[in-house]
């Protein structure tokens, strides 16, 4: 995209926004709320794709054992989510190294269909051993912050989601820091691009991807004990947002973590401005679907350009 | 040489498995002869466990007693997996392997929809404790004698709630519900409870509602559809949804200054430690059973005592109660039948007159089309100091309704 076509984005962009601002503010605000938590569950399967190259159907029950570690780390301690996040990380770190080790450095060079199974098995042992063990009765933390919100004349509006879009730009900026500047990072990289070529030159691919996995599956285990303070969980939690992000992943292009900020962004203010119409929320799951199709479209008119 | 071992080795396996038949032949005859009930419940939903370890409790305690008519109670118990084909391979495995006498169970009606036909195969004594879905009686049909139903059906619920908040109405005055709000799942469940509560409640006020997408469905945001209520300004707000969405409404409602006078929720479950949240104080509910009826009744207090002993936690669901009310029912008629005669059984069944758990006596009488129905409502309770509160019947009530429902800033 040239230099003036950005400007004419940008600056479309900014006057839309007002818009909404001067119309229904709330639609700007709870879109950038619903964005950031898209996009901060997202991110850390940006970073598998990216660079381990599997799609990981086990995303969303990952999610979910993250926020049910939490429950019980806080329902036994007394400890307050935001900081069981911490020991929770350390251990769903360990839990993708383990899942890593047993399962997906099998199937690495194994066809994606069996990597697609593979995950998508491991979503159905980690959601029925949770019900099994938990049964589906949902489990809640009464949190008194989560209900925090600021009143500007007749408006009134919930500011702690804002830490979801605080959480995914935590996580971008961290994980792009690990990325270009560490060592581990810009190994990760090269071995993302080419991982044979990556090999040649003495890097150790096997480490690198156990870090990689290791590392999503902690993130997205922090997420979990975010998410556990706004939501009631349950064995099925977690699902719906491996669809989701895998869409914004999809939707961003493989590789690209700001794109999937930026896909976020669209996708949660696109459906809160149709939920902000009486009756028409139910059409708010459809534009996700139909972005995706657009985009994927927009894609493939590019690619035969080309 | 070899002939003759064969002939002597075959000889002896013959001896021994005629030994075997009849020794066991001879403990399924007689007393010792288990009487053997058929349970067939989600093992893997808090309504269906609950359920399961109730009916067991029942069971055991009967047998604690002496049995019935001098026999013991077996309980088989077989997981449903919320699926209408596990369901109804459910109960054909208990007829058929498992030889049951009696059918007992149930709680998703689309579930039953499928066990039915089944059901209906067989015609063995069947007491259910499930499926609200007027689908699920149209299917059973006016001529399943053997068909005793203890859950109120949907509309029996509904009309349970229209003459609830009438009285309630009418006996504090200063309780208004002349504005209705209904925020509801957008899935079946609630698309049908908007659907039939805009027929039942129109009468008493305005109605109005908007769909969300439940948490249990992958949604959870409910922003769009509380600021909507909050413009409608309703007496009375309800939300008909799952257990994932409710506190999360709560804390949202917070967050956008929602706060109606009556705040009031329909899932058909409650999260765990729900009651233990400030915001959840004076929100009202409708259900069948909470513990508070402890106080005022001594067969649920015993129920409650027993479960609580043998599982070491309590009862979160009413469908426990439920279960449990469905054994001894079960009981009575044995032992008023004096036999085990499905015809004898069904007359028996008819004649129960059972102070149960839940406070209702139960009766059996005939309801749109099935000629044996149970429970014909259910009550509204609200929870006050992390209890749940019978509010009505009053007949059953433990506490007087708090109202309006409290500021957010006052809790």
């Amino acid at each position: 995209m040239t230099k003036a076509k950005r400007l004419i984005l940008l600056g479309g962009i900014i006057i839309f926004a007002l818009l909404i601002i001067l119309w229904r503010p709330t639609i700007l605000i709870y879109g950038i709320q619903r964005a950031g938590l898209y996009a901060a569950i997202a991110l850390p399967m940006a970073l598998v794709l990216g660079i381990v190259h599997i799609v990981n159907l086990a995303h969303g029950e990952l999610l979910m054992i993250g926020a049910y570690l939490t429950y019980f780390v806080c329902s036994t301690f007394g400890m307050d989510p935001l900081v069981a996040m911490l020991p929770v990380s350390a251990v769903m770190f360990l839990l993708g190294m383990v899942v890593y080790k047993v399962t997906i450095k099998h199937t690495l060079k194994a066809p994606e269909l069996n990597q697609l199974i593979l995950t998508f098995g491991l979503a159905m042992v980690f959601g029925q051993s949770v019900n099994l063990i938990a049964t589906s009765q949902p489990r809640t933390l009464s949190v008194d912050y989560v209900s925090t919100s600021l009143t500007f004349g007749k408006l009134t509006f919930g500011v702690y989601d804002f830490i979801f879009p605080v959480a995914a730009l935590i996580i971008l900026g961290g994980l792009l820091f690990f990325l270009r500047k560490t060592r581990v990072g810009k190994a990760a990289q090269a071995v993302g691009q080419n991982p044979k070529g990556a090999e040649i030159v003495g890097i150790d691919v096997d480490k690198i991807y156990l870090i990689i996995f290791s590392l999503s599956t902690a993130l997205v285990g922090i997420m979990g004990s975010l998410y556990l303070t706004k939501q009631s969980i349950f064995p099925l939690v977690g699902g719906p947002y491996t669809m989701k992000s895998f869409a914004l992943v999809a939707m961003a292009g493989i590789g690209n973590l700001p794109g999937v900020l930026f896909a976020s962004l669209i996708l949660g203010v696109a459906e809160t401005f149709l939920l902000s119409f009486k009756g028409y929320g139910g059409w708010s799951n459809i534009v996700f679907f139909a972005f995706i199709i657009i985009v994927i479209l927009i894609r493939s008119h590019r690619g035969k350009q080309i | 040489m070899k002939k003759l071992v064969v002939l002597v080795l075959l000889l002896a396996l013959i001896s021994v498995s005629t030994v075997s038949v009849f020794a066991a032949g001879q403990g399924e005859t007689g007393k010792d002869k288990p009487i053997k009930l058929g349970g067939v419940w989600p093992l893997s939903d808090i309504t269906g466990k609950q359920g399961s370890e109730a009916a067991q409790q029942a069971v055991d305690e009967i047998n604690a007693a002496g049995g019935v008519l001098g026999r013991p109670l077996e309980l088989i118990i077989l997981d449903s997996e919320f699926k209408p084909e596990k369901g109804a391979a459910a109960i054909e495995r208990l007829a058929t392997v498992e030889n049951v006498d009696i059918f007992l169970g149930g709680m998703a009606s689309s579930v039953h929809l499928g066990q039915i036909p089944i059901l209906k195969k067989y015609k063995k004594l069947t007491v259910w404790t499930g499926a609200a879905s007027h689908l699920a009686e149209e299917a059973i049909g006016e001529d399943a004698d053997w068909y005793f139903h203890l859950h109120p059906w949907d509309y029996e619920q509904g009309g349970s709630y229209v003459d609830g908040w009438k009285a309630i109405v009418n006996k504090y005055s200063e309780i208004k519900v002349d504005k209705w709000f209904l925020a509801y799942e957008e899935g079946a469940f609630g698309s049908a409870s908007f659907e039939a509560s805009k027929v039942l409640f129109s009468e008493m006020g305005k109605f109005d509602g908007e769909s969300f997408k439940s948490a249990a469905a992958g949604g959870g945001d409910y922003k769009a559809v509380l600021q909507h209520a909050k413009e409608s300004n309703p007496d009375i707000f309800l939300w008909a949804g799952y257990g994932a969405d409710a506190l999360p409404l709560l804390q949202q409602s917070k967050a956008v200054g929602f706060e109606p006078a009556l705040y009031v929720g329909a899932p058909p479950g409650w999260p765990a430690d729900f009651g233990n949240s400030p915001l959840a104080e004076d929100v009202f509910l409708y259900g069948m059973w909470a513990p508070s009826m402890n106080s005022i009744n001594p067969v649920s207090k015993k129920f409650y005592d027993g479960f609580v002993a043998k599982y070491g936690t309590k009862p979160a669901t009413y469908f426990a109660p439920l279960s449990y009310s469905a054994v001894y029912l079960i009981k009575d008629a044995i032992e008023r039948a004096g036999s085990m005669d499905t015809a004898a059984l069904i007359k028996a069944m008819e004649q129960s007159e059972y102070k149960s758990a839940l406070g209702e006596t139960i009766t059996f009488k005939p309801s749109k089309i099935i000629k044996h129905q149970g429970i014909e409502g259910q009550k509204i309770l609200q929870w006050q100091n992390g209890r749940q509160e019978i509010i009505w019947p009053f007949d059953f009530s433990t506490a007087s309704p708090v109202y309006p429902f409290p500021g957010w800033d006052n809790r």
